[in-house]
């Protein structure tokens, strides 16, 4: 092959075509778009890296680099070797490599982002724990002083709870990314749902003494098919954020409603949290729902977190079906709109029956509480007078005394302005008589004000946000209270006269385990592993056990077998005996197998006694 | 009664007489100043001993009140009966709380019939007691009043059980007076107050009631139940009205009409003004009349007066028409204009009665009258201006509060001139002046406000005089939040008019601290005080006199001027604005001069006021 064999090849081609003798730089032709292209030669239209890196490769000392600039476009360059030439071709590929370079960036991105967050995140992990080692040793030191170890204990509570949490996102995300996530809808009361958020949010509010106003819209219905582990993570996820980036004296505020759908069997959950925070700016505000992202301002920089819980929130509500959507200012705040699609769920109202017909006397300040207790209460059946304060109360009371009018019970708001009513409630009370329930409206813990109320003459109370069922629940159970007040009076875990097997292969947690369920009352039985605990409650007359603890994972046998096979026993109590699993995993699919297996509960370890004392106590009553 | 309950109501009589205004007016205004003052220093003495006598033999009772024999409790209920004694009041609040521990009594040993009783006493009690807050449109223990009375009537429903008739009256009274604790003027009230009225009507006239208890006097309870029904009147001039309130206010103001024309006619007299108003007024609000109809029938109810009639039925024609006349005005614009004549003649005539009242009508009942008066006085450019009416006809009804008024107004012109003097800036605001040349230029219109001011601040006392005579013992807790009620008392009078709005802050602010911290009410907010600099003047002042001899509360001790002066150094920056304080340090010398005799031009000037012989001039 000639030169004039190359021309006739090449000079009807449309890329530009460079040829070279074989371990030469010269060109030995160059044909017209390659003329036009490269006025000065190809090495010189280059840029000095790329010219280089060329030039080897034409002389067989390396690889042709992968782009070449050339004025404004980009090209690829491929060597085709023709006998003894080499024909570098020049592919215009500038939209190719554009797109390459955003990805590429973006994956630089990424992996600095995870960089930042792996550094920061062995910051954050080695913080508490660094807290926790320390306070051990501080607590090993000063045995003899319960002051000192109660003091370390209580720390590194805080200290392991907030490392736990940690772990947690940084395992969700990893399970997010994984495309391994799976929701377990089950039926769910809202009203539980937000309970749980608030008893969590509330508190991190007034922490931060900020104002925290929850704004009840209308709720459809209230049980559904949903994963409330998850809903509430999503909630408690935009709650804390909010909280976290209001300062001192702000106001956080929380809108909750459930309304109607598309189709009569469906709702729209939607959840507003506002803030008048620090906001968030416009940069950030494009990627604020991207992995490893925090925004770098000295205000944020001072805050705890992963850059996690916004992405998980995201890809949650996503997974649900749903839209999250923000709006945000720097220094005005930000607004997070949740609106996620939800099957109802089946609800059982027929023990509210008993309600029926019955008159309630209300005394409500706040005209939108008022509207929506007497809202429930009508549609629960039962009649109700609504007085907006004292005076009108009392025009009530005067009026159902003389028309010969009968209350069957009395609801009050917790505060009425300008009226002190812990003492103004006795002379209701004494007016009313003793066997008319004087329940309290509060989202107050009940715990904390129940002595000061009781004084007055309240029987009880029903927690708000208020919902049907528990407005239900409440007038129900002090109707019957006042049949059977030592009822109501018991305390909330008495195990006295229980007795529990315990399958637990660990010594130390047998122990704990032992000691912690011993001060309510119980005997305890312990086996270390799954087979003896079949063993046990198969050589155990029926009824003997009241419940099983039992671990998973165990030598021998382990938890779900040991469930399984006692489950499938021939013994009255076999399916009937409560099992609750005790286990480090804490995945929802964990917590699914423990429940396929036969088991009634599954709580996470490290245990929180109170949730065990909660589980335990719900499953054994009645029995 | 004990003892100590004969004496102590012995003592309140006495008091009460040594506060009673001069008959006539004296011809020796030194000796009358000097009799004034020991009749204060007498009354103090008594009301000591009184709060002796209650801290001693009362209050230990009281404590253990269900241990009390029946002796006791007999007693008890005997002394809380003769401090009412008839209409005199002699003791409300002392009456209140001992009702309220018989009922405790009652409640504890479950005597029904003496519960019945005592739920009714109480709250009759306590609406007393809260007259005089009602009148400055407060109502302190309206709920407390529902409640008592609304127990004892809930009682109807064990009506066969109670077989003692009186007890059976307490329970259609409670049910009955129900309606007296709606007295709010708002369309809620009304309603609540013609139900209550209503309910007790139709037990009242229901023959089966009427047949188990024979020696009840029904007419009467069913009159009474009527003619409060046409109270309800008012709230039909403010055009707050159904078909349902209207015809009930129409039939009650009938019946009432009827019962009093055939009393009338008994007499061989005439229906009362009063009533022959409600039944033609019911005929406006219901629609049978027009208003120019009901304006033109108290017109001529009003040319029949006769000004030299000063009995009950005299001050109602010649007083109370106008300021009934004046609310129908006041909430039909359209006719103020056209009536401006008809109305300024009225306020003229006032004026002329008020002046021609022989010299035993300093009474309380004609107090009430000009309040009721100022409470609807419509002020025209060029008419009568209520500043006028007020400083020329009322302040000097009530020779205490004028002579304390007076010296204030005194005392404040003298910190003015020394505030120019020294510190002119420390006014700007007053009267509008925005420098310190404008004030110099303004000094006697400044001075003049500051006597103005003086005089006024206290007007809201007015409304109080029934309970501030009577006062014979240390204050309880009761009488003491009423009476504060005084500053709100006089804003909402002085508010109504373009003439006394600029005193409003001098009454709203004289008993607030400087440090927004003490005194009342905690709304008087100094940022809303065009200068709250004069009102700071004015309420040093008024301390400084309040300390010197306090004519309000006799058992606070008079002081020397040395000793008012030390107290007011004290309290500067508390009580009291420091300069303020500091101006009156320095004050000392022309104090002492105005003092030896500043008592005396007062009563001088309240005798020619009340005699009708000058208007006021501002002040010597």
């Amino acid at each position: 092959m000639d030169v004039k064999a190359l021309e006739t090849i090449w000079s009807t081609a449309d890329l530009p075509v460079v040829v070279f003798q074989k371990g030469r730089s010269t060109p030995v032709y160059e044909n017209a778009p390659a003329a036009g292209l490269l006025p000065g030669g190809l090495f010189a239209a280059l840029p000095a890296p790329e010219a280089q890196a060329l030039r080897e490769a034409v002389e067989g000392l390396g690889d042709p680099p992968f782009f070449c600039h050339l004025g404004g476009e980009v090209y690829s360059a491929v060597l085709v070797p023709q006998g003894e030439f080499l024909a570098c071709l020049l592919h215009r590929v500038t939209g190719y490599y554009n797109r390459t370079q955003d990805a590429l960036n973006e994956a630089i991105m990424a992996s600095k982002a995870k960089t930042n967050f792996l550094s920061e995140m062995s910051h954050d992990i080695r913080t508490p724990m660094g807290a926790i080692v320390g306070l051990t040793d501080i607590a090993l030191a000063h045995l003899d002083s319960s002051r000192k170890v109660q003091e370390s204990l209580e720390k590194i509570k805080v200290a392991s709870g907030h490392m736990m949490s940690l772990l947690n996102e940084v395992l969700d995300m990893s399970r997010i990314e994984s495309g391994r996530i799976s929701l377990q809808e089950e039926p769910s009361n809202v009203a539980d749902l937000l309970y749980e958020i608030l008893i969590v949010a509330r508190p991190q509010a007034e922490g931060g003494r900020l104002e925290f106003c929850l704004d009840m819209g209308p709720i459809a219905s209230e049980n559904l098919m949903l994963d409330a582990v998850r809903l509430k993570q999503v909630c408690l996820n935009l709650l804390s954020n909010a909280i976290k980036y209001t300062p001192t004296g702000g106001k956080v505020e929380l809108y909750f409603a459930i309304e109607p759908g598309p189709e009569p069997d469906q709702v729209w959950m939607d959840v507003r949290v506002r803030d008048n925070g620090i906001g968030m700016t416009k940069e950030f505000l494009t990627k604020v729902f991207a992995p490893f992202e925090r925004e770098s301002r000295s205000v944020v920089n001072k805050i705890q977190g992963t850059g996690l819980g916004m992405a998980i929130t995201k890809n949650l509500v996503e997974l649900m079906g749903g839209s999250i959507a923000v709006e945000s200012q720097v220094g005005q705040g930000s607004l997070f709109t949740l609106r996620i699609p939800f099957h109802k769920a089946p609800a059982s109202t027929g023990r509210w029956e008993a309600l029926r017909g019955r008159r309630v006397l209300l005394l409500e300040g706040d005209e939108k509480q008022a509207r929506l207790t007497r809202d429930m209460l009508e549609s629960l059946g039962l009649s109700a007078s609504w007085a907006r304060d004292p005076d009108e109360l009392v025009l009530l009371i005067n009026d159902a005394d003389l028309d010969g009018v009968e209350y069957d019970a009395f609801l009050t708001a917790e505060k009425l302005e300008g009226t002190e009513l812990t003492l103004f409630l006795p002379e209701v009370r004494r007016r009313l008589g003793a066997g008319i329930p004087m329940l309290l409206l509060t989202a107050s813990d009940w715990s904390q004000i129940e002595y000061m109320f009781t004084r007055s003459g309240v029987d009880g109370f029903i927690p708000l946000p208020l919902f049907q069922s528990r407005l239900a629940a409440g007038l129900l159970a002090h109707a019957q209270d006042s049949a059977a007040p030592e009822a109501a009076l018991a305390p909330a875990c008495d195990l006295r006269d229980r007795r529990l097997l315990l399958a637990e292969d660990n010594e130390l947690n047998r122990e704990i385990a032992q000691e912690l369920l011993g001060e309510a009352g119980c005997a305890i039985e312990c086996a270390e592993n799954g087979r003896m605990a079949v063993e046990m409650f198969q050589g155990s007359a029926p009824g003997y056990y009241d419940a099983v603890l039992m671990d998973v994972q165990m030598p021998e046998m382990n938890g779900l077998d040991a469930t399984r096979a006692i489950r499938a026993l021939d013994r009255p109590d076999a399916k009937a005996v409560p099992i609750i699993a005790m286990t480090a995993n804490a995945f929802v699919e964990d917590v699914k197998n423990s429940l396929d297996a036969g088991m009634n509960a599954h709580i996470s370890k490290p245990l929180d006694m109170d949730k065990v004392f909660s589980t335990i106590d719900s499953l054994l009553r009645g029995r | 009664m004990r003892e100590y309950q004969e004496k102590y109501i012995r003592n309140l009589k006495e008091i009460f007489a040594l506060n009673a205004a001069p008959e006539q007016i004296p011809q020796d205004v030194e000796a009358f100043a000097r009799e004034r003052r020991e009749r204060r220093a007498q009354a103090r003495a008594l009301a000591q001993e009184n709060t002796e006598l209650l801290r001693q033999e009362l209050f230990p009772l009281l404590d253990d009140v269900v241990s009390a024999s029946g002796e006791e409790i007999a007693s008890l209920e005997d002394f809380a009966a003769h401090l009412v004694e008839g209409a005199s009041q002699l003791d409300m609040v002392l009456s209140y709380y001992l009702h309220n521990a018989l009922l405790v009594y009652a409640r504890r040993w479950d005597r029904r019939d003496m519960l019945i009783r005592e739920l009714y006493q109480t709250a009759m009690a306590l609406f007393y007691v809260e007259e005089s807050a009602v009148r400055v449109k407060q109502y302190p223990y309206r709920t407390k009043l529902a409640m008592l009375f609304g127990e004892a009537a809930s009682y109807i429903k064990r009506y066969d059980e109670i077989e003692d008739q009186e007890t059976r009256g307490y329970i259609h009274r409670s049910m009955a007076n129900l309606a007296l604790v709606y007295n709010q003027f708002t369309e809620e009230d009304g309603r609540r107050k013609l139900t209550a009225i209503r309910r007790s009507l139709r037990i009242l006239n229901d023959p089966a009631y009427q047949e188990k208890s024979p020696d009840l006097p029904w007419d009467l309870y069913i009159y009474k139940s009527h003619q409060e029904r046409t109270t309800v009147l008012g709230l039909l001039r403010a055009g707050i009205a159904d078909p349902q309130m209207l015809g009930e206010v129409m039939e009650s103001a009938g019946y009432v009409y009827e019962r009093q024309r055939e009393s009338s006619l008994a007499r061989g007299a005439e229906v009362s003004l009063r009533w022959r108003y409600a039944y033609e007024a019911a005929q406006y609000h219901c629609g049978v009349r027009p208003l120019s109809y009901l304006l033109g029938w108290m017109e001529s109810a009003y040319m029949d007066r006769d000004e030299g009639n000063y009995s009950d039925g005299g001050l109602y024609q010649n007083m109370f028409l106008p300021a009934l006349y004046a609310v129908y005005l006041e909430e039909n614009p359209e006719f103020q204009a056209k009536k401006k004549e008809v109305l300024s003649l009225m306020y003229r005539r006032i004026s002329a009665y008020v002046r021609g009242m022989p010299d035993n009508l300093l009474s309380e009942h004609t107090m009430q009258r000009l309040l009721g008066c100022l409470q609807s006085f419509i002020e025209y450019p060029d008419g009568v201006q209520e500043k006028g009416f007020l400083l020329d006809l009322v302040v000097c009804r009530n020779l205490d509060v004028f002579v304390a008024s007076r010296m204030t107004g005194e005392v404040a012109r003298m910190l003015v001139d020394r505030a120019l003097d020294t510190d002119p800036a420390y006014l700007l605001g007053a009267l509008g002046c925005e420098t310190a040349e404008a004030l110099l230029a303004r000094r006697d219109g400044l001075r003049r406000f500051a006597m103005e001011a003086g005089l006024l601040h206290n007007v809201g006392v007015f409304n109080f005089s029934n309970l501030l005579r009577r006062l014979g013992r240390s204050w309880l807790e009761e009488e003491r939040e009423l009476y504060q009620f005084h500053v709100d008392a006089g804003m909402d009078l002085l508010s109504r008019s373009p003439s006394t709005q600029p005193y409003v802050h001098a009454a709203l602010g004289h008993h607030r601290g400087y440090d927004g911290k003490t005194g009342y009410p905690a709304g008087y907010d100094r940022s809303q005080d065009p200068c709250p600099a004069m009102t700071d003047l004015i309420s040093a002042a008024a301390h400084l006199v309040r300390l010197l001899e306090d004519r309000v509360f006799l058992f606070n001790q008079p002081m020397t001027l040395d000793q008012a002066l030390e107290r007011v150094r004290a309290e500067a920056g508390t009580r009291l604005a420091p300069k303020a304080a500091e101006l009156l340090w320095d004050l000392r010398p022309q104090l002492e001069a105005y003092l030896k005799d500043g008592e005396l031009w007062a009563y001088q000037e309240a005798f020619l006021l009340l005699k009708g012989k000058c208007v006021w001039q501002g002040g010597s």
